[in-house]
Order: structure tokens, then C-alpha cells, then sequence
């Protein structure tokens, strides 16, 4: 639990612009493939993150710039009335190699991003599956809680939970 | 001053560029728009009237297809016309 002194709807407001974000340079492209408000007035919201893995000049000259980039799905659902929002992100992670094909062998692997404060810098936690619950500190008013509820641990040697 | 703070947000986020070459003023067009809509009405409750969907459709459609054209994988949107992929579980 991280206290802060921040308003929630300023919070939600730079975590909606997080990019560019000095402490993660390689987003390149930041899209909205889809944003709607649903019949409880949350704001749902589906975001392409274009990364690039920042390889040597001369093996993104070879491999053609496409090929080096990952694209991380970011998922998120801002609840004004709650003052809750949650946030997570998938890769969609294309391998390099296969020069003939044109398509490469694409794998996925489920991560997060972690919001960390009071500096709203943003991590990338690998191999972590995690729901960000943000909502106002019951004892601060103006200030917030991150809630992490881990949903799957791998690579680590810990059992899974459910959420 | 947060007006300040969101302001100079707001300029940061519009200097992102898009995955498609072709939409990035597109993009940066809607993202002020919806960024004013988001901190001006739906965070202080207003949630109705989106005043930015005539940008956000001319944006989309040139997202899609950059999308197409290079072949990004994305699961499970069937707008975009890939098959739907269902995400393998983590291992």
C-alpha cells in the first residue's frame, strides 16, 4: 500500500499519457485500436505499444526495421464513480528469424506493467501477470492505494493464484 | 499546478508517434482531443457526449490498416480481420 498525495484524477490522468517515459525510451508508437464507455460509465480502453528492442544498426539493417520491434497490448477500464482503474498489458512477441518466409514465429507472453509512486515511473515485470487496482486511500482523501493481486507468477518458483 | 502538470502531459503524449507512419497527425489530433474530453468532462463525471469520434474513425481506419500491412499480431480483435488467436497460457 503507497500512500500519495496526489489526486487520483491526476494520477489517472498521467497514467493514461505515460509516453513518452524517459525510464522506458524504447516505446516508439503509442495507438488506440479501441476506446469506448460502457452502460456503468467506465471508459474501456485497448493501446499498442510499439517497442524496439534497440538492436546494433547493422542487425536491424539486415533483419528490416519490422522485425525488431515488440508490441505490447495494454488493456485498460478507468471507473470515475469508483475512482478505480485497472491496467494490463500482453506481448505479442515476433521472433526473428525465418528472412524467406516474411512471417516469423510469433509467440505471446502474458506480462504487466507496474506503476510504481510516487514518481509514476512504469517497469516492466517480466514473466509477472498482474492486476493494478487504483482507488482513493480510505484514510487519506487525497491520496491513493495500489492494490497488486498477483494472478500468475512464472520463472519464479511460486504457486499461481487465481484472479 | 495540475492544469500545468496536465497540460504539459498532454503536449508530451501527442509527440508520440503512430505504428503507422501515415496516421501519426491523425493520431496526435485525437489525442488532444480526447485527452481535453477525459480530464474536462469524464473524469468529473460527464462520460456522455464524446466529442471525438469523427477523428478517432478517420484515425482507426488507417491504424488498421498499418496493422494489416505489417503484419502485427494482435489476438482477438475481429474488426482487424486476422483469425482469432487464441492466447497461449503462459509456461
Amino acid at each position: 500500500m503507497l500512500p500519495s498525495s496526489h489526486p487520483w484524477d491526476t494520477v489517472i490522468k498521467a497514467a493514461m499519457r505515460k509516453y513518452p517515459n524517459p525510464m522506458n525510451p524504447c516505446v516508439v508508437g503509442v495507438d488506440v485500436l479501441e476506446r469506448s464507455v460502457d452502460a456503468q460509465g467506465r471508459l474501456h480502453s485497448l493501446r499498442l505499444l510499439s517497442t524496439e528492442w534497440g538492436l546494433p544498426g547493422l542487425v536491424r539493417a539486415v533483419l528490416g526495421t519490422g522485425r525488431t520491434m515488440t508490441y505490447v497490448q495494454e488493456r485498460s477500464v478507468v471507473d470515475p464513480a469508483e475512482k478505480r482503474m485497472e491496467l494490463c498489458s500482453a506481448n505479442a512477441v515476433r521472433e526473428m528469424g525465418d528472412l524467406g518466409s516474411g512471417l516469423g514465429r510469433k509467440a505471446r507472453d502474458r506480462t504487466c506493467s507496474a506503476v510504481s509512486f510516487p514518481k509514476l515511473t512504469l517497469t516492466n515485470v517480466v514473466s509477472v501477470s498482474e492486476r493494478l487496482v487504483y482507488t482513493p486511500h480510505p484514510e487519506n482523501a487525497g491520496g491513493r492505494l495500489l492494490t497488486r493481486k498477483p494472478s500468475s507468477l512464472r520463472g519464479i518458483g511460486l504457486a499461481a493464484t487465481g484472479g | 499546478m495540475p492544469s500545468e502538470s496536465a497540460a504539459a502531459a498532454a503536449a508530451a503524449a501527442a509527440a508520440m508517434n503512430s505504428v503507422g507512419e501515415a496516421c501519426t497527425d491523425m493520431k496526435r489530433e485525437y489525442d488532444q482531443c480526447f485527452n481535453r474530453w477525459f480530464a474536462e468532462k469524464f473524469l468529473k463525471g460527464d462520460g456522455s457526449g464524446d466529442p471525438c469520434t469523427d477523428l478517432f474513425k478517420r484515425y482507426q481506419q488507417c491504424v488498421q490498416k498499418a496493422i494489416k500491412e505489417k503484419e502485427i499480431p494482435i489476438e482477438g480483435l475481429e474488426f482487424m480481420g486476422h483469425g482469432k488467436e487464441k492466447p497461449e497460457s503462459s509456461s
